[in-house]
């Protein structure tokens, strides 16, 4: 096994915290059953991951192996990044659409290969018929770094692609060129709208809504803030794992005047949550 | 009111000619010369007509006025006729409803409009619904819906929601029953026939491009079958395309070609459940032919 490799596996591993260790490697299913029952989870995190690479070295691991863990560690950690969005868009009038995995797959590796010599694509295929794209990218004289890599998540047969935040925007438009083509659009632009959050994101642009009635409440007797002299001043700050369906049902709720900022309630309409406020 | 003053201009000027009149007629001791009088007559009586007629018409724009002006906004009549059409609109909606109710379409009202609820079924299985909130204004649009995104809905809507309602809901509701049926399709041949398949089935969202590799006796070892299934046309749940290759290392070729060429006939002609199901009792059926 390259010592790169191994050092790849080595600090991935390392990232993972002890509660998830066991189910990340499952997932993984690089490592048998039978040869994680012969390690020590309960030793020292740095003894354990010396063992699993030993493990991962006499299995011969290779780059591919330690990039879809990279995936998996990613998936179950997907908080840690900023994801934005990009629209893809067709020619009017075109025929039906039969997206072919396998096909998308070598298409969109074939696109990059061609531009960029050094350069690491991997796909893991994720429910509901979406895919989760790792690439570490390189130059024409370095190899590619493998800690700073972007992932995409396309969900087949849907104009958006998830993209993780990344630092080198070079090769940017390759990539966007490379999701275009493969997944038989025309058109790329990236949307205004960022979130850490997949599950919001998709549920913005997919306009995932739930059949929710929301009633006026009246009764808002009394408590800290009713017949104050003097308006109470403070900072909030909303945090929730749906905040739009909640600061939706401020006003209904009398907790707050309606009607509510528009920069608040436009966002599924526009499918933008990343706004620039400038002094007038 | 330019009418206005212009008949009240008329019928000044007409009160003038006939004080002029009336007073020339008492000045005037000679009896006037017969031909001068008529030519006169004629002409007072031309002109009482039109006064008549403008007196009439003065009248009738002062009634109309005054209704107007009781009533606070000036475009009454037009906005009447508009809640007219929106009415119709919900009362045609409402037959539209109870009449599909047993296509599995059926809708509630809402403050804004009407919420329709489309609920799929392949096969006599009942499968997911789907809702479409509409909100009953000039253009009729979507407030809200449940369509998954990759249902072309923006191309439906486009071609039908405004022009015929009951041909968008129609259209809809073919494109979200066949894509129920695909799913469900591919979803039991995954669950129920996972022995017949060599690893999972590749599929898409809208489940119109199915691939997998598969046998016909469960107990073989061997996946021999390759098969490519694409439903071009998204409001079936029958494939367009039948691709099947034979990929085995059997020397006697023709049995197998018969049986790849059968295998593409089932595929095109019956659901994916029921193709398996007979490659399963043919299985049954030649190990009773091995017993006996």
């Amino acid at each position: 096994m390259d010592e790169t490799v191994a050092e790849f596996i080595k600090r991935t591993i390392l990232k993972i915290p002890m509660t998830e260790m066991m189910t990340i490697l499952k997932a993984w299913d690089f490592l048998p059953e039978n040869q994680l029952q012969t390690v020590n989870f309960r030793q020292r995190k740095e003894s354990l991951v010396q063992d699993l690479v030993l493990l991962c070295e006499s299995k011969r691991a290779s780059l591919r192996d330690a990039a879809l863990l990279d995936i998996i560690y990613t998936q179950f950690h997907q908080h840690q990044k900023v994801w934005d969005v990009f629209q893809m868009s067709k020619e009017p009038g075109e025929d039906v659409d039969l997206f072919d995995m396998e096909r998308f797959k070598s298409s969109f590796e074939k696109i990059l290969r061609r531009a960029l010599k050094n350069v690491t694509v991997s796909f893991r295929d994720a429910e509901e018929n979406a895919v989760w794209i790792r690439i570490a990218w390189g130059t024409q004289y370095r190899k590619p770094n493998q800690y700073k890599p972007v992932y995409v998540v396309y969900y087949s047969q849907t104009p958006y692609a998830f993209t993780s935040f990344c630092h080198l925007k070079s090769n940017t438009p390759l990539l966007s060129q490379a999701l275009t083509v493969a997944s038989n659009h025309h058109k790329i632009v990236k949307m205004d709208l960022r979130s850490r959050y997949l599950d919001s994101l998709k549920a913005i642009v997919f306009k995932q809504y739930n059949q929710l009635e929301t009633k006026f409440r009246s009764d808002f007797h009394g408590g800290i803030l009713a017949e104050r002299k003097e308006p109470l001043r403070c900072l909030i700050k909303f945090s929730s794992p749906h905040l739009l369906e909640a600061l939706k049902s401020l006003a209904p709720a009398g907790i707050a005047d309606a009607p509510l900022s528009p920069l608040l309630t436009c966002i599924p309409n526009k499918g933008m949550n990343y706004f620039k406020i400038r002094d007038k | 009111t330019a009418g206005l003053n212009l008949g009240l201009r008329v019928l000044a000027h007409l009160e003038r000619l006939e004080t002029q009149m009336s007073r020339s007629c008492k000045n005037l001791e000679d009896p006037p010369r017969e031909t001068a009088e008529s030519d006169l007559g004629t002409k007072i009586h031309k002109l009482r007509c039109l006064r008549d007629k403008l007196r009439a018409e003065v009248k009738q724009r002062q009634a109309r006025i005054k209704a107007s002006t009781a009533n606070a906004e000036p475009d009454q009549t037009l906005e009447i006729s508009e809640q007219e059409a929106v009415g119709g609109k919900e009362e045609n909606m409402k037959a539209i409803l109870q009449a599909y109710r047993f296509t599995g379409l059926s809708g509630k009202r809402t403050s804004r409009g009407v919420c329709v609820c489309i609920s799929t079924a392949f096969e006599g299985n009942l499968l997911d619904s789907y809702f479409v909130d509409l909100v009953i204004q000039k253009p009729l649009r979507i407030h809200h819906h449940s369509v998954p995104v990759f249902i072309p809905l923006e191309e439906i809507s486009a071609k039908y929601l405004q022009t015929n309602i009951q041909h968008f809901l129609f259209c809809l509701c073919e494109y979200l029953n066949a894509y129920a049926g695909r799913k469900y399709q591919a979803d039991q041949l995954q669950r129920d026939f996972a022995a017949f398949l060599a690893g999972p089935l590749q599929r898409n969202s809208l489940c119109n491009l199915l691939s997998f590799t598969y046998k016909v006796e469960p107990q073989g070892r061997s996946f021999p079958f390759c098969a490519r299934l694409l439903y071009k046309d998204l409001t079936t749940t029958l494939p367009t395309d039948v691709t099947i290759t034979y990929q085995g290392t059997d020397a006697s070729s023709t049995s197998w070609e018969e049986q790849r060429a059968s295998h593409e006939n089932l595929f095109f002609t019956k659901p994916l459940y029921q193709v398996f199901t007979s490659f399963a009792r043919n299985g049954e059926r030649l190990d009773m032919s091995l017993v006996s």
